[in-house]
């Protein structure tokens, strides 16, 4: 009697805790859709719960979407991300390739490199790599922060390294005894054998290219080549005094990676599980 | 171990092999030194553009970093004048400096908390209930959105009378109701809490992964020793869980250092809210004092280096031996 | 007298280096010496440049975009002028100018010091012959050489809502910073939606705006040169510990807004217009922007006065006039003919100093008649260039003191410690006198 009490309440209290987090999860996002619905006037006057009188006057979207230089925005950070990850995927394959299926000269020491480098946080170093990026004249080019988010990227090789030694050594031999070169073999055998890892690492990237500040806070300056993010953070200088319209930018960031998690959960899920853990 | 001589490929084919099992003999003894040295130079080719990178990217900097915080250097002139510790010394005597480490604490804390909540949440997932994807799906989202509009959504949600104060009228606890950011005591709270919010999610499924790569079986042998959930969640779960936890630590550190966005956003480092990463940002470009912003980023990886070599000693994790 | 000299800290070796690599460079015989922007004058301006500007208001509206199409007009070999409006523009364009990246034209940030003009601009002209044509070039003037035009002039004041002030029952200028935070509560006492006074303290750079009344309220016209002679420039009398001793006062007493960490610039501008805010502390260049917000909010511009600093000098009110932002052209820029064009065609044709209701920074322009009242009852000062060879001095104590005036940092500080009372005016006045001492010693003064 007590012991089934007990759970009753343990079950009412996981289902009261999963209701209060959800709602602190959701509510800020609820109140920034209903903001980005609400004319100038309104948003000052009413309420943040109040209900926008209308649900469909898209007119604030359409200021930040155009004023705003969200779809340049949007255009700059898929360029930049497409060209980074295939650079990200053909570095971390053949580093691994190479770490795994080959015994050379200074093997352990360049493992010790990558292994050494994961400890050196990004940001605390960027004082010294402006300098680097300044010297190979990237400054303010959708080029640096490519260059940086495949040259930097430990943890994608890493995922790389974990799947090479999964795929078996047999598949090699049998395409070298056809003739296959190391090339060949690489493009052939490995690449396609990452798949699995290869999806990890575009969703791991891909995330955070997207919500990534920092780099393209430092380094491009011009408007034409921002990404989303600082697109958005440049945009609410001159909209500091219409929030309804910053709320709207902020949303039309938001719903590209809803969508794209309603549909991919389950890879998303798995992509940050094995990435993590491998 | 039989290789049949296919011209240039035969000999490479057989150091892989090889490579693979060192205890064995190698055929490829005798191959034509030509041929030996493409084979030999074959791993370094795969691993030029990488390794470059690499050293460009990183140690470069790195190196560099601590030369510069031995000098006076602005970042312009051609010519930098060495200062030795000067710029150790006031890194350790500007209270402002200092005040940027103490910030950091505050993130680190949040951070424990964050993970005890993903902790938690991945836990009671872990079992039967209904909903599950639902649930999962709102408590990771958050750790999707960019960190410009998190900084502006919080902005609208804690601006005075925004939605945080509606709810707490409300409900009746005006006594709760803060300046959220204005407020000294808390304002730096308040912008941790944020961050918890951000990237709880991401703790929460990685441990809800390692939970549920659990054997089903162990749990089912624990039920039928008798096992309370208590006991399960620490006997079976908290073990098992354990290198990810580790994981998760550097991260929290690593991250509380490096904190930029949320603050840049929301508070613009107002308030005694500047971060680390603002003030060598701040001071590398904005001040010119390059030299200066070097030695605290040295310190900063100086933390990281000892930190993790303590958590490594600590809690022993075989998963980062990749050889 | 335009207030921005931030810079770095370790000064005393770095600006010592600087000056070093300067004269070597120079006496050496460079093969490239430092020319004039126009060294083929009948060049015709052509191509492309990229301008940066700080009136992100005036890209968003498309006022630029009139002034791209006029300017090609007149230049039809010009293809396309580029305008950056940067947000944070001290501090973005501080950071491009470690890289050769940082536009062709652009306004001179105040941080950059005298002796790095050089480094980073093309000279203009020489100051004598310049300054027959332009007001207030002398503080982007080195050795000679002048590097910037200002745009438009300013005179520094304060921004008010003429109802709000009326309805408290203020009809004159306070003379006093006593009575300014008087009629400051009255306007409190009033009940007023946001505040009396509203600092700006999260965009930060208006808290550096109060600089303004450097010299106005001692009438002294070299007072900032003479902040390098005194070991305490902060003192219930100076300049220095009036300004920021009102501020601390006006915060201490609860006059500004409530919470000044969610403080908007663009939004103030509203809530001045719609009197939810009655007093801010701007140079004139502010009038027609706050005019402009009023009217948008259904208020008049009639509404947005101007008055002077609270403070007296026998009897009259002061005002510090001076160049706003000055243009220059990036010394690595590609298209100086053409950068020059724009800076001259900016001042003499494209009427954006008439449309900023500024002062004109050509020697024979007029008054705009918004300002004439504000002019006829306040005396304009002009601030005295540092004397020959002192022209860094005043950035050089001001970087190694750590105090930096030209930065906002330390007024945040200064309302920090108002609103906790962690530390009180007084403390405040030692730090910063201590401080500048250090500074002062360093910079071998």
């Amino acid at each position: 009697m007590t012991r089934t009490l007990t759970a009753g309440l343990a079950s009412t209290a996981k289902y009261v805790s999963l209701v209060l987090a959800a709602l602190v999860m959701l509510l800020p996002l609820v109140l920034i859709v209903m903001g980005s619905f609400k004319t100038n006037q309104e948003f000052l006057a009413t309420g943040p719960f109040t209900a926008p009188e209308s649900w469909t006057d898209l007119s604030n979207y359409a200021t930040a979407f155009t004023r705003g230089g969200m779809a340049r925005g949007f255009v700059n950070t898929v360029l930049i991300f497409a060209v980074a990850i295939v650079g990200t995927i053909l570095i971390g394959a053949a580093t691994a390739y190479a770490l795994d299926r080959f015994r050379f000269v200074g093997r352990r020491g360049v493992l010790n490199l990558f292994l050494l480098a994961t400890l050196v946080p990004g940001v605390t170093t960027q004082v010294a790599t402006f300098q680097i990026i300044n010297w190979l004249g990237l400054y303010d080019s959708q080029a640096a922060l490519i260059l940086l988010f495949m040259g930097t990227d430990i943890i994608s090789i890493y995922i790389f390294l974990q799947f090479v030694r999964s795929i078996p050594r047999s598949l090699d031999e049998a395409a070298t005894i056809d003739g296959a070169g190391h090339l060949r073999i690489f493009f052939r055998i490995i690449l396609p054998n990452l798949k699995p890892a290869i999806a990890t690492v575009v969703i791991i990237k891909g995330i955070g290219i997207y919500n990534e500040f920092f780099l393209p806070f430092l380094y491009i300056t011009d408007p034409e080549k921002r990404p989303i993010s600082t697109a958005l953070f440049a945009f609410k200088g001159p909209f500091g005094s219409q929030w309804e319209v910053i709320c709207a930018g902020v949303v039309i960031t938001i719903v590209p990676i809803l969508v794209l998690f309603l549909f991919l959960q389950r890879f998303i899920y798995n992509g940050f599980t094995s990435g993590a853990t491998k | 171990m039989t290789t049949a001589d296919t011209g240039l490929q035969g000999p490479t084919t057989a150091a892989a092999v090889a490579g693979r099992a060192p205890g064995s003999s190698s055929p490829g003894g005798a191959a034509a030194p030509g041929r030996r040295r493409r084979r030999r130079s074959t791993p370094y080719l795969f691993l030029l553009v990488p390794v470059a990178l690499l050293l460009l990217l990183t140690y470069v900097p790195v190196v560099n970093m601590v030369w510069y915080s031995f000098t006076d250097w602005d970042g312009l002139d051609k010519t930098k004048e060495l200062v030795g510790f000067d710029n150790y010394t006031e890194v350790f005597t500007d209270p402002e400096n200092l005040h940027v480490f103490y910030v950091s604490l505050y993130y680190f804390a949040a951070s424990f908390v964050q993970m005890v909540l993903a902790l938690y949440f991945a836990t009671i997932l872990s079992f039967r209930i209904r909903f599950k994807n639902l649930w999962k799906g709102i408590l990771f989202f958050p750790y999707l959105i960019n960190g410009v509009a998190i900084g502006l959504i919080f902005l609208n949600f804690l601006r005075p009378e925004g939605g945080l104060d509606t709810v707490l009228m409300s409900l009746g606890l005006e006594s709760l109701v803060h300046q959220w950011t204005g407020d000294p005591d808390i304002a730096n709270a308040t912008l941790a809490s944020v961050s918890v919010w951000r990237y709880m999610g991401l703790n929460f499924v990685m441990f809800l992964g390692a939970i549920q790569s659990i054997n089903a079986e162990v749990y089912e042998a624990a039920e039928i020793d008798g096992a309370s959930r208590w006991h399960e969640f620490w006997y079976i779960i908290l073990p098992s869980i354990r290198p990810i936890v580790g994981l998760s630590l550097i991260l929290a550190i690593s991250g509380s250092l490096s904190v930029f966005e949320i603050p840049k956003v929301m508070t613009d480092g107002g308030n005694g809210t500047e971060t680390f990463v603002m003030r060598t940002v701040w001071m590398a470009f904005n001040r010119n004092m390059v030299g200066l912003a070097s030695a605290m980023a040295v310190v900063l990886l100086l933390v990281v280096l000892v930190v993790t070599w303590v958590q490594r000693k600590v809690l022993p994790d075989d998963e980062v031996d990749l050889t | 007298m335009f207030p921005h000299h931030r810079r770095r800290r370790l000064l005393g070796l770095a600006a010592a280096s600087t000056v070093l690599a300067l004269t070597a460079a120079c006496s050496g015989g460079s093969d490239d010496p430092p020319g004039d922007s126009t060294p083929d004058a009948d060049a015709t301006p052509s191509g492309a440049i990229t301008v940066l500007t700080w009136r992100t208001d005036l890209v968003e509206d498309g006022t630029f975009d009139e002034y791209v199409t006029q300017f090609k007009a007149k230049y039809p070999d010009v293809t396309d002028v580029k305008i950056e409006g940067i947000t944070d523009y001290e501090g973005e364009v501080k950071t491009r100018m470690n890289t050769d990246s940082y536009g062709d034209v652009l306004a001179i940030p105040g941080s950059v010091t005298p002796d790095q003009l050089g480094d980073f601009f093309e000279p203009l002209g020489d100051f004598d012959e310049l300054s027959k044509e332009y007001r207030w070039i002398a503080d982007k003037t080195f050795e000679g050489r002048s590097y910037g035009i200002p745009v438009v002039g300013n005179v520094q004041g304060i921004v008010y809502n003429t109802k709000v002030w009326e309805a408290a029952g203020v009809t004159d200028f306070p003379t006093t910073t006593q009575e300014f935070l008087a009629d400051l509560q009255a306007i409190k006492d009033k009940g007023i939606k946001v505040a009396p006074l509203y600092t700006n303290y999260k965009d930060s750079w208006p808290l550096t705006q109060w600089d303004g009344a450097r010299g106005a309220v001692t009438a002294n016209p070299d007072y900032v040169n003479e902040m390098t002679q005194t070991d305490t420039p902060w003192t219930d009398e100076s300049d220095s510990g009036v300004i920021d001793g009102l501020i601390y006062d006006v915060v201490a007493q609860g006059l500004t807004e409530a919470d000044p960490t969610t403080t908007n610039w663009e939004q103030s501008k509203q809530l001045l217009g719609t009197g939810e805010v009655a007093t801010m502390v701007l140079g004139s260049w502010a009038i027609p922007q706050m005019q402009a917000a009023a009217e948008a909010a259904g208020a008049s511009a009639d509404d947005i006065g101007y008055m002077p600093f609270p403070a007296q000098v026998d009897g009259k009110f002061h005002a510090v006039a001076g160049g706003d932002y000055n243009l220059g052209i990036n010394v690595h820029s590609k298209n100086k003919v053409t950068a020059r064009a724009w800076i001259d065609w900016f001042n003499h044709e494209s009427g954006f100093s008439e449309s900023q209701v500024g002062l004109s920074p050509m020697i024979d322009g007029t008054v705009p008649a918004a300002l004439q009242d504000f002019v006829d009852e306040v005396e304009l000062i002009t601030m005295n260039p540092a004397p020959e060879g002192k022209e860094s001095l005043f950035a050089d104590i001001d970087t190694a003191s750590g105090i930096v005036t030209t930065d906002p940092k330390y007024r945040q500080k200064i309302v920090d410690d108002a609103r906790s009372g962690a530390r009180t005016k007084q403390q405040v006045f030692d730090d910063l006198n201590a401080a500048w001492a250090e500074g002062r010693a360093e910079a071998g003064a």
